[in-house]
């Protein structure tokens, strides 16, 4: 699985980039969080938003203006 | 006489501003009802009698006056910092004067008890917390849902009437579904939110009521609103449903009950079903995912989580720690998915008044073991639940969960209505009118711990 192969290097180098120490149990943990989400982090990266661009300064209580 | 604490918490307002029920007495029986019941559910994990008198004692004539609720362990009391379901919260916490103590407050309610709730309010099971697992009064080895699991035990279990919970990705609305309750999540800003400790950064939390029906949920959220939800007949309401996951990968029994209850609600207000497209749901809701996560680490900074406290769950370590290596561009990118599917939402109101689809895909899971069986397979409960929350809080509209069937397992069943930004009351009008569709059958149904036993007044 493409989410799972990429935990072995993404977390520890994320992990040691930022100075984060992590138990086997966090790691295990967070691969399993990675197996899940990143697939769909990259599939959400891949989306053409062309022309759809962020509300300057949203007001989320209200429709969009 | 069975005890004033089956009553509603409008009924239970109105009994005491007719003196028909004396407030102490009220407190008392809700105490004592604490007492008995709240071993089974681990709803309430802290009562405070003196601080609850007091608050009593120094009560306004408000529209709540002497009636006993419980807050949900996110926020702070003057007595109390919120502890938030976990061993440490990596924001600075105090106990202080929060927005929803001082609406309540205000309106001369009496907050008796806090209750329990997801760890970190993280999961929309209630099976993780720091104050152990609270329990759903329907089946006690169930999950009561989360985060909001202990306020919404707290009322299916009739130790109160009303709670207040909070709704950051389906919060309010997965314990309602689960516990047979009502649960308003309003539009965002709109209701008494001070004093959260993400409330500078959130964009997605909202503080919401939940009861055992539409109206009184209209009480609560009007006192949590700081405005009257005026009531009014819908009539002609035009329901949207779509044909997607969200809908369609669900047990039978909640698409029957949801189809069923949505069929009333058309005929009951005169109005029409029409099949929507919504494209992007996937998207929105891992778009609120990272959007939330990203903003509950603000200001933690590294070295903070090599110092987390052993009592946090396994999980919510390394969820902590995963947190902080999300890409920021997927971050970016969630804000242009989140102003993509406001301007759809905002188009599709102008066709449909409500959105409908079914608040949770099946019913409460085993507390140990939080799984559910889908069309499409088995999945964990979270993963499946928050595909029909997080567009709500992704994009700033109200959302509703009211009860609408029982399982064959004797479960609660829910359906969602989704409404345009400041409709809150249109939902809550909504309810009412499908509470009347169907004689009210399932907003008056008990679960077994709450027929069982009543406390004479």
């Amino acid at each position: 699985m493409e989410g799972a192969a990429s935990a072995d290097e993404f977390i520890p180098a994320g992990l040691a980039s930022l100075g984060i120490e992590a138990s086997e149990v966090d790691l295990a943990v967070m691969a399993a969080v990675h197996g899940l989400f990143w697939p769909a982090i990259i599939d959400l990266l891949a989306l053409d938003t062309e022309g759809m661009e962020p509300e300057q300064d949203p007001d989320l209580s209200r429709a969009p203006r | 006489m069975s005890s004033p604490l089956d009553l509603g918490l409008r009924a239970q307002a109105a009994a005491i501003a007719a003196g028909e029920v004396g407030p102490s007495e009220l407190l008392d029986a809700a105490l004592e009802r604490i007492e008995e019941r709240n071993p089974a559910l681990n709803a309430v994990v802290e009562t405070f009698p003196e601080r609850s008198r007091e608050m009593l004692a120094a009560a306004p004539e408000g529209p709540l006056r002497g009636v006993p609720v419980v807050v949900k362990d996110e926020w702070p009391l003057p007595w109390r910092a919120q502890r938030f379901g976990a061993a440490q919260l990596l924001a600075p916490t105090a106990a202080a004067e929060s927005g929803p103590y001082r609406a309540l407050r205000d309106a001369g309610a009496v907050i008796a008890g806090v209750g329990n709730m997801h760890e970190l309010g993280a999961g929309s099971t209630g099976n993780t917390s720091v104050y152990g697992p609270a329990r759903n009064p329907w089946d006690t080895e169930r999950c009561p849902g989360g985060s909001s699991s202990g306020p919404a035990a707290s009322v299916a279990g009739r130790l109160v009437a009303g709670a207040v919970g909070a709704d950051g990705l389906g919060s309010v609305r997965f314990p309602a579904a689960y516990c047979g309750l009502t649960g308003l999540k309003p539009t965002f800003g709109r209701s008494a939110m001070d004093g959260h400790h993400m409330a500078p950064v959130t964009t997605l939390i909202v503080s919401g009521p939940l009861c055992a029906d539409a109206a009184d949920c209209r009480l609560l959220g009007s006192v949590l609103f700081g405005e009257e939800l005026p009531a009014t007949e819908p009539a002609g309401l035009r329901i949207g449903v779509v044909r997607d996951a969200v809908s369609e990968d669900v047990t039978a029994e909640v698409g029957a009950a949801c189809e069923e209850a949505v069929e009333a609600l058309r005929a009951e207000t005169g109005g029409e079903v029409r099949e929507i497209a919504l494209p992007g749901l996937e998207a929105a809701t891992l778009a609120a995912i990272l959007i939330i996560n990203s903003e509950s680490m603000n200001g933690v900074r590294p070295e903070q989580l090599n110092q987390l406290d052993p009592e946090l769950s396994p999980i919510a370590r390394g969820s902590l720690k995963y947190r902080m290596l999300l890409p920021a561009a997927a971050i970016v990118q969630s804000t242009r998915v989140r102003a993509m599917m406001r301007r759809r939402l905002a188009a599709l109101f102008e066709e449909v008044d409500v959105i409908a689809w079914p608040t949770i895909p099946a019913p409460a899971p085993r507390l140990e073991e939080p799984l559910v069986e889908l069309p499409s397979g088995t999945l964990s409960a979270d993963q499946a639940n928050v595909r029909g929350a997080a567009l709500a809080n992704l994009t700033g509209i109200p959302s509703i969960s009211m009860p609408v069937g029982l399982s064959s397992e004797g479960l609660p069943l829910a359906l969602q209505l989704q409404a345009a930004w400041g409709r809150d009351e249109l939902l809550l009008d909504a309810a009412e009118a499908l509470e009347r569709a169907n004689g009210r059958r399932w907003v008056e149904s008990l679960p077994p711990l709450a027929e069982a036993t009543p406390t004479e007044a």
